[in-house]
C-alpha cells in the first residue's frame, strides 16, 4: 500500500500547483501593511510552512520508528532514517528564513542573526537532535542494530524535543518573541486577513506535500540502493 | 524488588573496590572548579556564578557516567541473563541518580569553598539542583547505552546528550536565577515543569531500554 502512494502522481501534481502558486501568488496579493513587518510578512508562506513540513515529516519518522520497534522490517527502517533526513532539510531552509526575516524585524536592523527567543532554542534543539541522529546512523555498521538503536533515539529525541517545545514558552519569566506569545498578539486575530489565509492554507498544504515527495523519492532511492547491496 | 537492592549494591561493591573511578571525579571536580575560579577570581556576578555552575555540573556529571558503564560489557551480558532489561534500567537509574546527586552536592560544595555564596533561597536551589541532576542522570544513562550500542563511547554520547540536555539545563537555569534573590516568587510551576520532565525520562528510559539489549 506504502508503495502505491510512494509512487502515485496525483499529489505530486497537485504539489507543484500549490507551490507555483504559493510564489506567485504569496508575492503579487496585497498584504496589510503592519508596522515594522511591512512587506517582510509574505515570509510567512516560506518560514512558518518550513516548520509545517518538519514537524510533519519527524511525525511520520516517529511512526515508522515505533513500528520498527514493534515489527522490525527493514522498510520500515528505510522509511524512518530518510524522512528523519528530509525533515533535517526543512528544519535547516525554517531556520534560515527565520534569521532572515529576524534581521528586519526584531532588535536592529540588519544587525542579529540570533534573537533570545524560546522558539528559536526549541527549533535549534529539534534540529541539533537530529544532527546526533544522522552521526549515530553513520557511527554504526551492522545493519539491525543500526536501525534499532536509531529507532530508540529517534523515539526519544522526538517525546522530548515535542514536550520541551510545550513546556519552555509556558515558564514564567519566558517570553517570545513570535506572534502570540508575551503580550505580541497572534496572527489569528488580525493580522491574517483573508487574502493572506488565501495564500497561507495552500502554501503549508504544498510545502508538507514537498517534504512528503522529497522523502518518497529518498525512500525510493535507498531501497534501491539496500536491494543492490544485499545482491552483491 | 530484591532484585532491584541486589543490582543496586553490586553497583556500589564494584564503585567502592575501583578506588581509581572515585578519586578520578573527585579530582575531576576540584581541577574544573579550582581553573574556573582561576579564570573569575573574585568577581563573580550571580549571573555569572549560575551559569558556570551549571556549566560544570553538565562536564562532571558526564565524566561521572562514562566511567560507570566502561570496561564492563562482558559482564552486562552476565546480568542480562539474570534479571529482565526493565529492571535493570531502574535500578541502573536509581543507582546513577544516587551517584550523581552526591557528586554535584560535592561540586557545589567545593564551588562555593572558591567563589562564595551568591543564592538568596537555599531551599529552592537545592530542589532545582536535585531535580535537575536527577534528569541529567537519567538521561546520560540512556545516551551512554545507546553510544555503548552504537560502539562510539564518550565521543558518541557527548553527541547525542548534548541536545537532548539543554531542556533540563534551561529549566533548571530559570530556576536557580530565580533562587538568587530572598523571596522567589512563581518558582512552583517551574519546579513542577522540571519534576514531569524527570518523570518523562525516566518512562522513556524504561520503556525503550529493552530494545537496546535485544540482540
Amino acid at each position: 500500500m506504502t508503495q502505491g502512494i510512494l509512487t502515485a502522481k496525483w499529489w505530486k501534481v497537485l504539489c507543484a500547483l500549490l507551490l507555483i502558486y504559493t510564489a506567485t501568488a504569496g508575492f503579487l496579493i496585497p498584504v496589510p501593511a503592519k508596522p515594522i513587518l511591512h512587506e517582510t510578512i509574505r515570509n510567512l508562506y516560506f518560514h512558518v510552512c518550513m516548520w509545517f513540513a518538519m514537524m510533519f515529516i519527524f511525525t511520520v519518522s516517529l511512526v515508522y520508528s515505533i513500528k520498527y520497534l514493534m515489527d522490525p522490517k527493514k522498510e520500515f527502517d528505510i522509511i524512518a532514517s530518510q524522512t528523519a533526513n528530509t525533515g533535517t532539510v526543512f528544519g535547516i531552509l525554517g531556520l534560515i528564513t527565520g534569521m532572515l526575516w529576524l534581521r528586519y524585524t526584531w532588535g536592529e536592523t540588519g544587525r542579529d542573526w540570533w534573537a533570545p527567543d524560546p522558539k528559536l532554542n526549541g527549533a535549534l534543539i529539534a534540529l541539533l537532535s537530529y544532527f546526533a541522529y544522522i552521526v549515530l546512523r553513520i557511527s554504526m555498521d551492522d545493519e539491525q542494530k543500526k536501525a534499532r538503536v536509531a529507532a530508540v533515539y529517534n523515539i526519544f529525541a522526538y517525546v522530548m524535543m515535542i514536550v520541551f517545545v510545550m513546556i519552555y514558552p509556558r515558564l514564567s519569566n519566558v517570553d517570545s518573541l513570535h506572534p502570540g506569545n508575551g503580550g505580541n498578539p497572534g496572527f489569528n486575530q488580525y493580522d491574517l486577513d483573508n487574502h493572506m489565509r488565501m495564500v497561507f492554507y495552500p502554501a503549508v498544504m504544498g510545502w508538507v506535500l514537498l517534504s512528503a515527495w522529497i522523502a518518497s523519492i529518498n525512500i525510493r532511492m535507498e531501497k534501491i540502493n539496500s536491494y543492490h547491496h544485499n545482491k552483491i | 524488588m530484591n532484585q532491584l537492592v541486589a543490582i543496586m549494591q553490586r553497583e556500589l561493591r564494584h564503585e567502592l573496590r575501583s578506588r581509581r573511578a572515585w578519586l578520578a571525579i573527585l579530582l575531576y571536580i576540584a581541577s574544573t572548579v579550582y581553573i574556573t575560579y582561576l579564570a573569575f577570581q573574585h568577581d563573580l556576578e550571580p549571573v555569572t556564578w549560575n551559569a558556570l555552575f551549571w556549566i560544570l555540573i553538565i562536564f562532571i556529571s558526564m565524566f561521572a557516567a562514562s566511567g560507570s558503564f566502561s570496561g564492563r560489557e562482558g559482564e552486562m551480558l552476565y546480568i542480562y541473563t539474570l534479571v529482565s532489561p526493565a529492571r535493570f534500567i531502574l535500578a541502573r537509574l536509581l543507582y546513577n541518580g544516587i551517584f550523581m546527586v552526591i557528586v554535584s552536592i560535592i561540586t557545589l560544595f567545593v564551588y562555593m569553598m572558591f567563589t562564595g555564596n551568591p543564592v538568596g533561597s537555599i531551599a529552592v536551589f537545592m530542589a532545582t539542583v536535585l531535580l535537575a541532576v536527577w534528569g541529567i542522570s537519567s538521561l546520560l544513562t540512556m545516551a551512554f547505552a545507546i553510544s555503548i550500542k552504537g560502539g562510539g563511547g564518550f565521543t558518541l554520547m557527548a553527541i547525542i546528550s548534548f541536545p537532548l540536555l539543554v531542556p533540563l539545563l534551561i529549566i533548571a537555569q530559570h530556576l536557580s536565577s530565580q533562587s538568587m534573590q530572598p523571596n522567589p516568587s512563581e518558582y512552583l510551576g517551574n519546579l513542577a515543569a522540571l519534576l514531569s520532565l524527570d518523570a518523562l525520562i525516566a518512562a522513556l528510559c524504561y520503556l525503550l531500554f529493552p530494545y537496546l539489549w535485544r540482540d
